[in-house]
């Protein structure tokens, strides 16, 4: 039984229609006039207990809000969701004993106080014994490296150590379910190294994650399965290695010339291939499908003919693919 | 049952701490708040120079300026704009994930946030008490009652404020709501002038709010101006306001709660 199934899930906002400038101040305020505006339309997910889940999207697809219709902070305009089978907004509280939730832009520590003490307030609200509280406390201190900011005021901490501060606050009652939107905003690349590290581990303790980030690099590290999400409906959804085995068809080498590429005698002796223009005039790129050709045929062909001074091999990585799908060039 | 208390307690540190962490603003209220009675004192000693007004001579004035010192200090002094806050830019996206009632908690905040003025209090009547040398209660039972208001004033407190919080989900601003409440609060309470120097109808207004109960209830009651009957009828009517208020409370949260709209993370 899934521990989260949502069904034609759909949240509409009502927006103010307001022209621009005085005139349309004054008009609106004469006569309000507004526009409905789905941001979650019809959404059907189900997540099996253990299961890690990317939800990717552009900006306003619509990930935000179908994470706070999941968590019971929205009501659905229609549709259903069940969470562990709750419903997250009419059963908030019993739901939210069961599930942790981060939202990288919002903290949920008191700003005036140092972060344990908003720790210990958590740990109240959770119940959660003073032995477990101390058993934790220690992991994420080994983990996150938590304790090196515990007395230190929320407001004085760098968003690293916030967001690290903030993670813990999620998890202290060891959820069944966590939500993580957006965890890694704006930290540096050793930050997000960390945090990876750790919801890695929370994964592979049996946790159910399901993480939105724009930073594919989380999703490919921490997530099995992939949900992209484009104007409030989803695009793909799949495991992540399905994912690149059904889009990422083509593989690609750089070759670095003595001299300039003649660009339509390389594309008249191998035609079977895709040849561009590199960076500089000397650089030259050759694309071919990976199920017809092998890398080695290919090597042999073009280094036969061209004698290259250097080489390099690519393949488009999971973010042209979540691109392409964006720009709606792909679809499942 | 115990663990719910243990919550409420551990919100109410955390909002006596919080109002700990800023020291400039004790210093600040009882400044403000003790350079009010004085000026109230002054005023009143030259109004009531040549006898009684509306009832009130010069020595019951000093215990009810006293009185008006407390109430204001705790109700004003409480921080009401956290909650506020926490609408208007959406962190109640967070308050909604924790498997708290989400009014017991702001209560409990906001119990916690006026017993951190209760020094200041201390201070201002103790001061008060040297300097102008008030009657006491009426009697013993008078004084008790007395108190019994004032721990009231708390719950009565949060429901008017906890209400006027909520007109953010549709205000979608607060300072507006909050000049309008402390307006009719620090006017029908007593605070600024005693109903009794108000006409008729207007302290029939007055009654038909639960702002008296701030000061004119505490003073009336401890200056023996109500027999215990009246005081008991004066306590009754408070906890209603209270519980009415706490109910209202439910009622609106469950409206506004539906008009949560927090876009982006």
């Amino acid at each position: 039984m899934p521990i989260l199934e949502a069904r034609s899930l759909t949240k509409t906002f009502r927006r103010p229609d307001k022209a621009s400038g005085f005139k349309g101040a004054v008009k609106h305020l004469a006569q309000r006039r507004y526009k409905n505006y789905t941001a979650v339309d019809g959404i059907d997910l189900s997540v099996d207990a253990g299961e890690s889940v990317a939800y990717v999207g552009p900006n306003g697809a619509g990930k935000s809000t179908t994470v706070k219709l999941l968590t019971g902070i929205l009501k659905p305009s229609e549709g259903t969701v069940r969470v562990m089978g709750r419903d997250p907004h009419t059963e908030r509280i019993a739901n939210a004993h069961d599930i942790g939730v981060l939202f990288g832009q919002r903290t949920q520590l008191w700003w005036d106080l140092p972060v344990e003490e908003s720790l210990k307030l958590l740990k109240h609200m959770y119940g959660v014994s003073e032995a477990d509280y101390k058993r934790r406390i220690a992991k994420f201190d080994e983990l996150l490296d938590l304790g090196e900011f515990m007395p230190a005021l929320a407001r004085t901490l760098s968003l690293g150590q916030r967001m690290r501060a903030d993670l813990a606050c999620a998890l202290i009652h060891d959820p069944k379910m966590v939500y993580l939107d957006e965890p890694t905003i704006g930290l540096d690349i050793s930050v997000k190294d960390r945090l990876r590290a750790f919801l890695r581990e929370l994964v592979d303790d049996g946790t159910t994650l399901l993480l939105t980030s724009h930073d594919l690099a989380d999703i490919e590290e921490v997530c099995e399965r992939i949900v992209v999400i484009d104007k409030g409906a989803i695009a793909y959804d799949g495991p992540i290695t399905e994912l690149k085995a059904h889009y990422i068809t083509t593989k690609a080498v750089h070759l670095i010339l003595d001299g300039p590429a003649d660009l339509p005698e390389l594309s008249e002796k191998f035609p079977d291939y895709a040849w561009a223009a590199g960076d500089a005039p000397s650089e030259v790129k050759v694309t071919y499908e990976s199920a017809r050709f092998t890398t080695a045929e290919v090597l042999a062909d073009v280094t036969g003919h061209l004698r290259p001074r250097d080489l390099s091999l690519s393949e488009p990585s999971i973010e042209d693919v979540i691109r392409r799908l964006y720009a709606g060039e792909l679809t499942k | 049952m115990t663990q719910g208390f243990a919550v409420d307690r551990a919100f109410a540190t955390v909002a006596f701490k919080r109002r700990l962490a800023y020291k400039i603003q004790w210093m600040v209220a009882l400044v403000l708040g003790g350079g009010a009675m004085l000026v109230s004192m002054a005023m009143w000693r030259n109004l009531l120079a040549d006898g009684a007004l509306s009832g009130y001579d010069w020595e019951s004035m000093r215990a009810y300026i006293i009185i008006g010192f407390i109430t204001a200090t705790v109700v004003f002094g409480a921080a009401d704009w956290h909650i506020a806050d926490r609408i208007l830019d959406g962190h109640i996206a967070i308050d909604l994930t924790k498997p708290v009632d989400f009014q017991r908690a702001r209560a409990a905040e906001y119990i916690g946030s006026m017993i951190s003025t209760v020094p200041t209090v201390i201070v201002g009547v103790v001061g008060a008490w040297l300097l102008f040398d008030p009657p006491g209660p009426a009697s013993a039972l008078a004084g008790v009652l007395t108190a019994v208001s004032f721990v009231l004033i708390f719950p009565l407190a949060f429901g008017i404020t906890y209400l006027t919080v909520l007109v953010c989900f549709w205000t979608k601003r607060y300072i507006g709501v909050m000049w309008l409440r402390e307006a009719l609060l620090g006017f029908f309470s007593g605070m600024m002038i005693p109903l009794a120097f108000m006409p008729s109808w207007l302290q029939a207004v007055a009654w038909a709010l639960p702002f008296p109960h701030f000061t004119t209830t505490p003073a009336a009651i401890y200056l023996g101006r109500v027999d215990t009957a009246g005081a008991l009828g004066l306590l009754a009517a408070e906890a209603a306001w209270a519980l009415g208020l706490w109910f209202g409370g439910r009622l609106v949260f469950r409206q506004a709660v539906k008009k949560v709209t927090v876009h982006g993370g």
